[in-house]
């Protein structure tokens, strides 16, 4: 009798389940407030007893860091000697960019994003996957699509969004994938996050057109034709890339710019890729009689670079055209 | 309901240690998993339907914790309690070979589980890998967790009994 029950429970249970699994993965809308209300209730929980564990093992790290700490500022002086010289050397070379920009009519919206800093509360809870969840929510502007940055690099992008936190998931996440260009040659790839190579420190590159030019320790930057991802944002450096069994592509490695292991703040960058486009078109027509130079600019970008990438500047050419020719006839 | 909300009160104790603390614990390569555990642990104890009580509730979190398809984990949470309330025949206090082996094998169908369903099926084949480097050392933590949790959670059903039973002669 009693066994019996449990098993009446144990399928009503599954079919539940599976009834769920099936609805929720044609709409994820409707768990927004049961997920919601938990995390009013965990957020909080969860990010108490991280603050108070990374508070103890900070203690711990701190005492044993503070020799290796010595050590390294006397060679952190010596390398401050050269970075200022560098650094003088640079801004002489970013006043001539803005010059050069300026004269080109491009405008400088990539460092100009807005970023809101946010604390990693939780792991996730296997060695599966790479999710995080941070303590800023749709209270203080975050929303779904939203890239996440730390150590001047990619780290992820905001998949799920409650009132007090938001769930990221990160590049090295086996599922993730993020259009991205070399920043020299502005040749398209993907980089891939993958499981097998998370112990080694790597991602996947891939999708390399066989005459694209990627070398070892390219800068690789997020592209101008990703839906999702802001453009210009560094994820890592090259290495290794090979051609392709079937020399039709070429793919190879990828070093991140951000440390995973370490992560504990990050910025969230609170501009949409979706809306930037709107945005940036925008700006131009703030700019009077610049929009032919700047329609020229892009033009010209678009037919160096590949068929894909002249097709989202055509676009976006064409978003801002009938835009200004209205504007130019109220 | 005394039962279920400190059922509640486990899961999310464990869940919260599991995903604040254990990933700030640098020598630790892989993390056990303490929503596992509690869950056999309260199948084998208590029996199937105590089992599938807790799965239901460590399942729901860890479902909300992520954004994939709801449910994906309580259901095996849910199974996993049934399936463990069946061993309880077999219980005896202060046994501890069998719990461990069962911990070893709900890990290891856990891991498949993952495996099969989000990695197989995106044509993830290097089984081998996984297995190596990710599945065998959660099984190994994992099971050398039990040897400590297994005892607290044994005394924590202890001391429900108890109440429950004080609370039974009450009323009487």
């Amino acid at each position: 009798m009693e066994s019996k029950r449990s098993k009446y429970i144990l399928i009503g249970l599954s079919v539940f389940c599976i009834l769920l699994i099936g609805i929720s993965s044609v709409n994820d809308g409707f768990l927004a407030p049961l997920r919601n209300g938990v995390g009013y209730v965990l957020t909080p929980i969860q990010s108490g007893i991280n603050r108070a564990g990374s508070a103890a093992y900070e203690k711990i790290q701190n005492y044993s860091s503070l020799q290796a700490a010595l050590q390294e500022n006397e060679e952190l002086k010596s390398q401050v000697d050269t970075l200022t010289e560098e650094n003088g050397r640079l801004q002489q070379e970013q006043f001539e960019l803005n010059r050069l920009r300026e004269l080109y009519g491009l405008d400088q919206e990539y460092m100009q994003y807005h970023k809101v800093g946010a604390r990693v509360i939780a792991k996730d809870s296997g060695d599966w996957f790479h999710i995080f969840r941070i303590d800023k929510g749709s209270n203080d502007g975050i929303r779904e699509d939203m890239n996440v940055i730390a150590g001047g690099g990619l780290v992820g992008i905001v998949t799920d969004v409650g009132a007090n936190y938001a769930t990221v998931r990160s590049i090295i996440d086996d599922s993730s994938e993020v259009y991205a260009m070399a920043m020299q040659s502005g040749s398209n790839c993907v980089v891939e996050g993958d499981l097998t190579l998370y112990r080694e420190g790597r991602l996947r590159l891939t999708h390399i057109a066989q005459d694209g030019d990627v070398k070892e320790g390219d800068r690789i930057v997020t592209s101008n034709i990703s839906s999702r991802f802001l453009p210009g944002l560094l994820i890592g450096y090259a290495a290794d890339i090979t051609m392709d069994s079937n020399r039709v592509t070429q793919s190879g490695y990828l070093i991140p710019a951000a440390q995973f292991d370490t992560l504990q703040e990050v910025l969230v960058i609170t501009d949409l890729k979706s809306e930037m486009s709107e945005g940036g078109s925008g700006d131009g027509e703030s700019v009077p009689g610049d929009e032919t130079s700047a329609d020229e600019s892009s033009a010209g970008a678009g037919s160096a670079g590949g068929e894909t990438a002249a097709a989202a500047e055509g676009e976006s050419g064409a978003e801002s055209a009938p835009e200004s020719s209205g504007e130019a006839g109220q | 309901m005394k039962r279920f909300l400190i059922n509640l009160a486990l899961a999310i104790a464990a869940f919260t240690v599991q995903s604040c603390i254990f990933p700030q614990i640098p020598f630790l390569s892989a993390s056990p998993n303490l929503l596992l555990i509690l869950t056999f642990s309260f199948g084998f104890i208590c029996g199937k339907d105590a089992g599938m009580l807790c799965g239901f509730l460590c399942g729901i979190l860890l479902d909300l914790f992520y954004s994939g398809p709801f449910g994906f984990y309580t259901l095996f949470y849910v199974c996993m309690g049934y399936v463990n309330g069946i061993f309880t025949q077999y219980y005896y206090e202060d046994y501890i070979t069998l719990p461990l082996i069962l911990s070893g094998i709900n890990d290891l169908a856990y891991n498949l589980y993952i495996y099969i369903f989000l990695f197989l099926i995106r044509n993830r084949l290097n089984f081998l890998f996984y297995l190596r480097e990710i599945i065998i050392p959660e099984i190994i933590f994992t099971v050398l967790v039990t040897l400590l949790v297994y005892r607290i959670f044994l005394a924590i059903t202890r001391k429900m009994e108890e109440l429950e039973k004080r609370r039974d002669t009450d009323f009487v």
